[in-house]
């Protein structure tokens, strides 16, 4: 399975397909300070990122991932604004 | 990696192999045109293919070997010893090159500094001159880099662009940036953006771009797609296409350097950002009025011969009503003929110019380059390629060679999966005996036995089939040679002429991979000892050149492989007493061992005839080393030599390392194997016959000693034998018999030996693991090193 | 009897890396490709199929770029459909010899591949419907 979501921390492991997109989205919803943790997640589908960039959840472990920890994780530790101003 | 540089660096690897060996033929018939043009175009397609990489440094030097060659070609130059030498290791850098893409898909950063070198040395010959292209970097025939950036580079990050633009500035490369704005619903015809952007080669930087203003969180639609990314890579233009090509609308890629990047951080670019949007019709302005000026090129160089005329007439017609109807007007021929092809093209250009002048609002140096990936017009509407999947299959596609490449790990697994194959097979035979044991149904297990017969004969065919695709030539074992005896030749100052013969017999690709470093060790063994200085045979009454012969013949299902040269022989006086020096013989032997004899005495380990140990023969190992090794595949190597004469080295190789048939038996409650091979019988003694003779068990066994070695003792496994009579199975190792106390027989079966893994992998008792028919492992045993351990244990 | 609208393309090149590149953009721009390895092949292939475009390296072994423009243009081919020549030589002189053999198009390698993608389409656009016989 690779998303597992607990009250208020969402474990990514694996490949997160289209198919988690819409219960990772509801679960981001209705959670007060969503933590998120991305250690053993292999890839994310395009619309589980945007999610996390809308959500802004804490991200609570690095990817081991090398593609998602150089390129992606520098974008999740910041703030929208902080996004914003450097776009 | 991208289909295309695999393709790339295939094709790569054939010619390069192509050009080592033309050059070195190419040296004793420096005046072979054909010859030269052969390795003249290998070095050109290399040439033009890297162009759709991003592989400037491989360019550039491919350009300057091609620069060479062609004047040896056109002869303006006579091809020499040190140019050959010089192609030679650019060559060979080339392959160190691509050796490197292969792994990393770059090339290594030295290549740059590496190339220079052998570039200026190239091109010494040709005075010296520098590359006629254009100064600077990359392809020759590549587009210069935009001027100016598009805006959306900026999403970058203006401190990741100023670091960069001084990197580039420095180095005076250019990258590749790119956008890519998917579609809003794209998710819906199952794209992962993300997932497409993870495969562009050689990313610098990658930044998602999150729209301007996000709808609010109750209105968040997580099916729509509202990012965009930018990213710059060292990839080239082609290979991004490639990879964007069922998006090219939605991506937009341009060819950035310094400048543009630093014009960019300026503020300068901003008006030109938008250029792009129109790109689609400047660009068939711009094929348009191509097509239309080479209609005219045409046409101003007809030809005499009529039919020959009129094709090219009628041609160009043809063109001129494309481009025409592509720029939505008609045009009419009222004869057609060249005049009033040629009237039609140039009131086609004189249109184009009007309509191009009065669209050019914008200034646009950025056209060139930076462009959307849309093909224009009807292309669009018929694009999907699933449309025409099997076109290339159907219609043979590439004439010519109808070999396939094939991976090698595919191989692999088929051989494996024959393997399981077999050991499922196998299991009928227990199914069969446990039928009729454990069940006393006789019919059944009857059936089941005829069943396995059927499916043994397919099994066999299978695996005969299997390794028959694993099969290569022996000439991919000999490729190797003429360059290293060329060179070592050169080395020693000795002139030595390389023979093979029997190339396209074939072997497993095991044997042959393995065969390679024992052929290149006797080789160099030849040039070192055994061929003479030219002066010294001349001398002698021989010819100054002398021959190194390696020849391959199939014999049954073994290959022999010789390694003859006509150098000074063995001294087998020297040897003895050599090999007496180092302790390997006895005094006795010394004086008695006969001449033909000692020439194995250069087997033994720790043996080297070499007075001074030199460059050439690699240090400390000697031919015991080969000897281990060819023994490892499981053939033998046997030498005869005549003094003065020269030297003869016959290796016996299994054509196919891939099945074995081993004995099954079991000690401690565990199974082992044993190859059959090696198995002379089994045999039954009462306990009280074994003796022992000094701290050896020994059986007599008609009238002759065979050693007893305990297996569980040597392994340190608990096990005594009991009862009243001892289970041997005897074998001859290393030209003896010794016996093995067994605690039972089992049966001989087919196996796929695999190596040794995890914890025993280094253990040398072990030659490797396979599995039997119900499940188990079994462990073969590597006989000559148990009897190793067993007189270490004694 | 078929009717067959996609038009037919020959690569001829020596290098399998290119023809390979021509093939997928080509084939993904739903055109049917064919490919030779040598002029010699081009024309022999020509002889029995009568294709919509030719795309010609320049140089080849046995029988070069310019060479087989010559023979395709000539008898008893004498095919009047477009052809592009690609080369590496990016010389005035190139060009005049290229035109002079019957070719319709001279581009430098390598070749952008949208643009060789958009001058298919463009050249082919008035290929005649041809009759197949399946």
């Amino acid at each position: 399975m690779p998303l597992t979501l607990r009250d208020n921390t969402a474990t990514i492991t694996g490949t997160l397909t289209v198919e988690e997109v819409e219960p990772l989205a509801g679960w981001l919803r209705s959670t007060d300070r969503p933590r998120v943790n991305l250690r053993g997640c292999t890839h994310l589908h395009t619309g589980a990122l945007q999610l996390l960039l809308f959500f802004r959840p804490t991200v609570v472990s690095r990817p081991l991932d090398p593609f998602l920890s150089t390129h992606i994780m520098p974008l999740l530790g910041k703030r929208n604004k902080e996004l914003e101003a450097s776009s | 990696m991208n289909p295309l540089l695999a393709q790339f660096l295939a094709e790569a690897d054939d010619l390069l192999s192509q050009v080592d060996e033309g050059l070195l033929r190419l040296e004793r018939e420096p005046h072979d045109a054909d010859l030269v043009n052969e390795v003249f175009r290998a070095a050109h397609t290399i040439k033009g293919s890297s162009g759709l990489f991003d592989f400037p440094e491989l360019t550039r030097l491919t350009h300057a070997a091609e620069d060479l060659l062609d004047a040896v070609r056109g002869g303006r130059l006579e091809l020499d010893a040190t140019m050959t030498d010089d192609l030679l290791a650019a060559f060979d850098l080339m392959r160190g090159w691509l050796a490197h893409v292969t792994t990393t898909e770059r090339l290594p950063s030295s290549a740059n500094a590496d190339g220079a070198v052998l570039i200026g040395r190239l091109r010494a010959p040709l005075g010296g001159q520098d590359s006629p292209a254009p100064a600077g970097h990359g392809p020759q025939a590549a587009p210069a880099p935009a001027a100016t950036a598009p805006q959306w580079v900026g999403a970058l990050g203006e401190e990741w662009l100023e670091t960069t633009a001084s990197w580039l500035e420095a180095t005076s490369a250019s990258l590749r940036f790119v956008r890519y704005t998917p579609e809003e619903d794209c998710y819906f015809r199952g794209e992962d953006p993300l997932h497409l952007l993870r495969q562009v080669p050689a990313a610098e930087r990658f930044v998602p771009v999150t729209p301007a203003a996000w709808p609010q969180a109750a209105e968040y639609d997580e099916y729509a797609c509202l990012l965009s990314f930018v990213l710059a890579t060292r990839a080239a233009t082609g290979e991004l296409e490639y990879l964007f090509r069922y998006v090219p609308e939605q991506v937009e890629i341009a060819d950035l350097g310094a400048t543009a990047l630093t014009r960019l951080l300026a503020g300068e670019a901003a008006a030109v950002a938008e250029a792009g949007i129109r790109l689609g019709d400047a660009e068939q302005a711009q094929d348009a009025r191509a097509l239309l000026e080479a209609a005219l090129h045409v046409l101003s160089a007809l030809p005499q011969e009529a039919a020959a005329r009129a094709a090219r007439v009628s041609s160009v017609e043809r063109a001129v009503q494309s481009v025409a109807r592509a720029l939505g007007r008609d045009v009419e021929f009222p004869a057609h003929d060249a005049e009033s092809v040629e009237a039609a093209a140039r009131a086609l250009l004189a249109a184009l110019e009007t309509a191009v002048v009065a669209e050019e609002a914008v200034p646009a140096p950025a056209e060139e380059t930076v462009r959307s990936l849309a093909p224009a017009g009807p292309a669009e509407e018929t694009a999907p390629a699933a449309l025409h999947p099997a076109d290339g299959a159907a219609d043979g596609g590439k004439v010519g060679s109808r070999t396939l490449k094939v991976e090698q790990e595919k191989v692999d697994r088929l051989m494996e999966l024959v393997g399981e194959l077999n050991v499922a097979k196998n299991a009928l035979t227990f199914l069969a005996a446990s039928a009729e044991e454990e069940f006393g149904n006789r019919i059944l297990g009857r059936r089941i036995k005829d069943q396995y017969a059927g499916m043994h004969r397919i099994a066999e065919e299978l695996q005969a089939a299997v390794m028959d695709v694993r099969m290569l030539p022996l000439s991919v074992a000999f490729a190797r040679f003429p360059r290293l005896v060329r060179d070592l030749g050169r080395k020693l100052g000795k002139s030595v002429e390389l023979v093979t013969d029997g190339e396209d017999t074939m072997a497993d690709k095991d044997v042959i991979e393995a065969l390679g470093d024992p052929l290149v060790h006797l080789v160099r063994n030849s040039l070192d000892h055994g061929v003479e200085a030219p002066r010294v045979r001349v001398e002698a009454g021989k010819e100054a050149t002398a021959t190194i012969r390696l020849t391959a013949v199939s014999d049954g299902d073994a290959v022999v492989i010789e390694v003859a040269d006509d150098g000074a022989g063995v001294d087998p006086e020297r040897v003895k007493r050599k090999a007496y020096e180092k302790g390997l013989i006895t005094e006795e032997q010394l004086e008695t061992l006969p001449e033909a004899e000692a020439v194995n005495l250069l087997f033994l380990p720790g043996f080297s005839t070499a007075e001074t140990v030199s460059d050439v023969s690699g240090r400390g190992v000697g031919m015991d080393a080969v000897k281990a090794s060819v023994e490892r595949l499981g053939g033998t190597v046997t030498m005869r030599s005549e003094r003065g004469a020269g030297t003869v080295v016959r290796l016996r190789l299994p054509l196919s390392m891939a099945v074995t048939q081993v004995m099954v038996f079991s000690v401690a409650g565990q199974r082992f194997g044993v190859p059959v091979d090696a198995v002379v019988e089994t045999v039954r003694v009462p306990a009280g016959e074994i003796g022992r003779v000094l701290r050896q068990e020994v059986i007599q066994l008609r009238g002759e000693v065979v050693p007893v070695v305990d297996l569980a003792g040597t392994l340190r496994m608990p096990w005594s034998p009991a009862g009243a009579t001892r289970d041997v199975l005897v074998m001859w190792v290393g030209g003896q018999k010794v016996g093995l106390l067994v605690e039972r027989f089992h049966r001989e079966v087919d196996v796929i030996l695999k190596p040794m893994e995890g914890l025993l992998a280094d253990h040398p008792a072990f030659s490797g693991t396979a599995l039997l028919g119900d499940g188990l492992v079994l462990l073969v045993l590597n006989m000559k090193e148990v009897l190793g351990v067993a007189a270490h244990a004694a | 009897m078929s009717t067959d609208r996609t038009p037919h393309v020959l690569v001829v090149d020596d290098a399998a890396t290119v023809r390979y590149y021509h093939r997928q953009l080509l084939s993904e721009a739903a055109f049917r490709v064919s490919e030779a390895v040598n002029g010699l092949e081009a024309v022999e292939l020509a002889l029995q199929t009568p294709f919509d475009l030719f795309v010609v390296d320049v140089n080849m072994p046995k029988m070069d770029g310019y060479a087989c423009v010559e023979a395709l243009r000539g008898e008893p081919v004498g095919t009047d459909a477009p052809i592009i020549m690609v080369s590496t030589e990016d010389g005035v002189h190139d060009a005049d010899r290229a035109y002079a053999a019957g070719a319709n198009l001279y581009l430098v390698k390598p070749v952008d591949g949208a643009r060789l993608v958009r001058l298919a389409t463009m050249l082919t656009a008035t290929a005649p419907v041809r009759e197949e016989t399946p």
